[in-house]
């Protein structure tokens, strides 16, 4: 009896001493391994080129003063996996708003309003069940002046024994008034690991 | 006379006493390059430069670029953390350290631009990736 109870305790100790514990990851010191696919740390690189560069070419500084108005556009993924783009795009919206430089409009998209309540808290005018004071009168939304698209792309290759994967992120800022390019950037990023990972 | 003097010293120095300090920020000087001494063995920081880049609207923003030289193929690991006129951290984009590798004898250099006009200092730190 006693050396059963012994084993069953042992066997728990075992058990419980293999089992992975979950536990938060901070991102501002995260040393963990690394993936094939595209991870949190990607976009992250990305998105600091992409901001800093953006900062520095002065592209998205306003001489007349006050912010540029900016839309998303196209960001077209065109890699193996199901990426959502916004886990680049917002980093790179939060950074340009937060320098002070430059505001993102919800009104206006390629598919619709990213925020169709602008549009809808529109249709409350003339409303006789609304204060009329507090709806928003006419020709009070504010056009983009710039516009923000791009791309993911994925090559796979096989090296030796190894697969290298390579994605490029490729953005382009768009002066809407003229249609050209004011600022156009790339971060490669390539990894390689054993052939038997996926990347997808 | 002097009881008079002594009095009214005295006073002034209660009244003193009594008025409202002005508010003080402590401010500690920050080492503008913190490398691990883990990394040191692999690479050295050559040079550390800063410049403030005009901007078309008539502000600036603080570029900081530097160099290392690598005495061993070494991976590090290197962050800018930027700071206003008071010491108070300005956030950047990403949280993480941005990953790079030097080989021996090779040269690198590197820039990182502060994300605010209103950045006035900073720190780079340099550490070795596991």
């Amino acid at each position: 009896m006693f050396r059963k109870a012994f084993l069953l305790i042992l066997a728990t100790v075992l058990v419980s001493g293999c089992a992975t514990q979950t536990r938060y990851v901070d991102p501002a010191a995260d040393d963990g391994p690394v993936s094939m696919s595209l991870d949190y740390r990607d976009f992250e690189r990305a998105a600091t080129e992409a901001v800093e560069d953006m900062l520095a070419s002065g592209a998205v500084d306003n001489p007349d003063g006050g912010r540029y108005i900016l839309v998303v556009s196209r960001i077209t993924n065109d890699t193996m996996q199901r990426i959502d783009t916004d886990q680049l795009i917002k980093k790179i919206r939060v950074s340009l708003l937060r320098s002070g430089k430059v505001v993102t409009t919800t009104a206006v998209g390629l598919n619709g309003a990213e925020d169709e309540m602008s549009m809808r808290a529109r249709e409350l005018r003339d409303s006789e069940e609304f204060d009329q004071s507090g709806v928003q009168r006419k020709g009070t939304l504010q056009a983009p002046d710039l516009s923000l698209s791009g791309k993911l792309i994925q090559r796979n290759h096989k090296v030796g024994r190894e697969q290298q994967v390579e994605y490029y992120i490729q953005l382009t800022v768009t002066e809407l008034g003229t249609g050209l390019a004011f600022w156009e950037g790339e971060t490669p990023i390539i990894k390689r690991g054993s052939d038997k990972s996926v990347s997808w | 006379m002097i009881t008079r003097v002594i009095l009214l010293a005295l006073l002034s120095l209660v009244l003193s006493g009594c008025a409202t300090q002005p508010p003080r920020s402590e401010l500690y000087d920050r080492e503008e390059l913190s490398v691990d001494p883990e990394v040191q063995f692999g690479l050295v920081v050559t040079e550390l430069f800063q410049e403030r880049l005009r901007q078309p609207s008539g502000n600036s923003l603080l570029q900081v670029a530097f160099a290392v030289e690598g005495r061993a193929d070494t991976r590090f690991g290197w962050k800018v953390t930027w700071f206003n006129a008071s010491g108070m951290e300005v956030p950047g984009v990403g949280k993480g350290y941005r990953e790079a590798r030097v080989l021996p004898g090779q040269h690198r250099y590197f820039k990182a631009t502060a994300p605010h006009p209103s950045v006035d200092s900073f720190q780079l730190h340099l550490r070795e990736m596991r």
